[in-house]
């Protein structure tokens, strides 16, 4: 058998989609890290490189875990490996959890080498940092995201915990919320979401995607239904989707998001319908999402819940 | 939040489908091992739960390739760590490659381990030692999968030169095969498919389903049109297919069969008109199958090439 490298088709060949390195976490039971976003990018069309950044019994959250940890010589090694078998032109990076400053400067790496392949690589990134005011990572990590992480990402999806964090601000209005991406656009990534905030009791998303440096970004918000109860891996899967539709609608993140979101509260609503079908209270517990039940939902959302322009 | 643990939907709810622990290789980029087998049965409707048993870069017919090997202790320990939070409940096992005496007896263990949880539990095993008459395994693995595995295996999917070795014969007509499986039921299994069989010129697939005790298995075999082109991952593919559709149909083996090779030609075509079209000889290097490009042929397979059952 010949030693000639056959192309890479999912670039060689037109598509709508593209070639996505995810570095997250892999658990081997439940719908969190790579187990959330691997999928429905790959229903999207999408070919998916998975580095698993652990591999863990389940997630965190659960009484116990036990599995293995990467390091950042172990990630290293792996991306030698692509680059030594020229696998690593790559569309897009997408991040999710990541544990040490150690891990961050490490994907920062990857984030540079990458680029050097393809300069136009898109890294989504979902700066996670906790949620409801609680910090879940050490807090050295804060000043990195802000620092160095933020500067590299084409688009951020925080939550409104970590945009603040992020933006040293406050979001308690629409407008605050608004303010915090032109912040966030000044410092890197062209196209912000802010995933969920809680404004006078309702669920909102503010997007923002920055056309063009010296004009106004094209700003919107999303009215969420709030669903009473817990998920896990449901911030993971929101990055993924809207990576995935704001590939196929590079001019329209709104039109993305609200494709995004409509997956995910399909996703979420038969994850609280089939746990009172199967007799147990959603609101006892924090949830495992359906979401190879839910697959229909993440090819073919039928949208809802619509987009409204700020003017 | 309350310690209260949620039901196991997949389990908890009628479905036709299942709760699959997969203990195979990951490889970021290309689909080989779970990278193979556990998107098709997601798409199946199954929920998949993957062990990575190694974590490369890419296969090891690349001219080099990089990462890490879970080790027997580690694998246990991911085992303990399910067993810990009640999660070791499945209606399906499948493995593949592997690597070492060591791993497939802590394989073994596992087996054990899980049908004292659900004594009903499906092993679905490919016995992988080799192909074309070279083994790719250490030889000390074929008695262990002699005296061990094949005891306990459920449904083994062999190819050609497998089935001999684990029947000590020579297959060289459908006679052969068929006796082959015949001992193999013996041996373990009620459920056998030597997935490749080259006999005269032609490729065949031989199924068997052994009923019950005592009576003769059903037999069948179906034509199978050569592509004149390497691939991997395939067998992977066959294995995780013949799982998916044989739990649907499960006093169809020759149906599920049929469903099964469907989607795999429907892949292997796929895969061989896309490298053409991106201007690459498809003959002159082993190629990456177009999984995710396949989807809807593995979610719909329309079956061409039947079944033929021996009388």
């Amino acid at each position: 058998m010949s030693r000639i490298t056959p192309p890479i088709l999912s670039l060689a060949l037109q598509s709508e989609t593209g070639r996505v390195l995810s570095i997250q976490s892999h658990t081997v039971q439940g719908y969190v890290g790579n187990k959330s976003a691997v999928f429905p990018l790959q229903l999207l069309g999408y070919d998916v490189d998975p580095i698993n950044s652990v591999q863990f019994s389940n997630h965190t959250g659960y009484p116990t875990f036990k599995g293995q940890i990467l390091n950042g010589q172990q990630l290293c090694d792996i991306v030698e490996g692509l680059e030594a078998n020229d696998l690593l032109y790559y569309t897009h990076l997408l991040t999710g959890y990541i544990g040490s400053v150690s891990f961050l400067d490490t994907v920062l790496e990857v984030v540079k080498k990458l680029r050097s392949v393809n300069p136009k690589l898109a890294y989504v990134c979902d700066p996670v940092m906790g949620d409801d005011g609680k910090l879940y990572v050490p807090r050295e990590l804060i000043n990195v995201y802000r620092e160095k992480v933020v500067p590299v990402a084409s688009m951020l999806t925080p939550n409104q915990f970590e945009a603040e964090l992020l933006t040293d601000s406050r979001i308690v209005s629409e407008t605050d919320g608004r303010e915090a991406c032109n912040k966030l656009h000044e410092a890197g990534p062209s196209k912000v979401v802010i995933t969920s905030i809680n404004i006078n009791g309702n669920l909102l998303l503010i997007g923002s995607h920055l056309k063009e440096k010296g004009l106004a970004p094209e700003q919107f918000k999303i009215l969420i239904p709030k669903i009473p109860a817990y998920f896990t891996g449901t911030g993971d899967l929101m990055t993924a989707l809207l990576l995935g539709w704001s590939n196929k609608y590079p001019d329209n993140l709104d039109k993305a998001a609200e494709l995004a979101v409509c997956s995910l509260q399909a996703v979420i609503q038969r994850t609280v319908d089939d746990y009172v079908s199967a007799g147990f209270d959603p609101q006892t517990s924090s949830l495992e999402i359906r979401l190879i039940q839910s697959q229909d939902d993440i090819r073919n959302p039928q949208v809802k819940l619509k987009a409204e322009r700020f003017i």
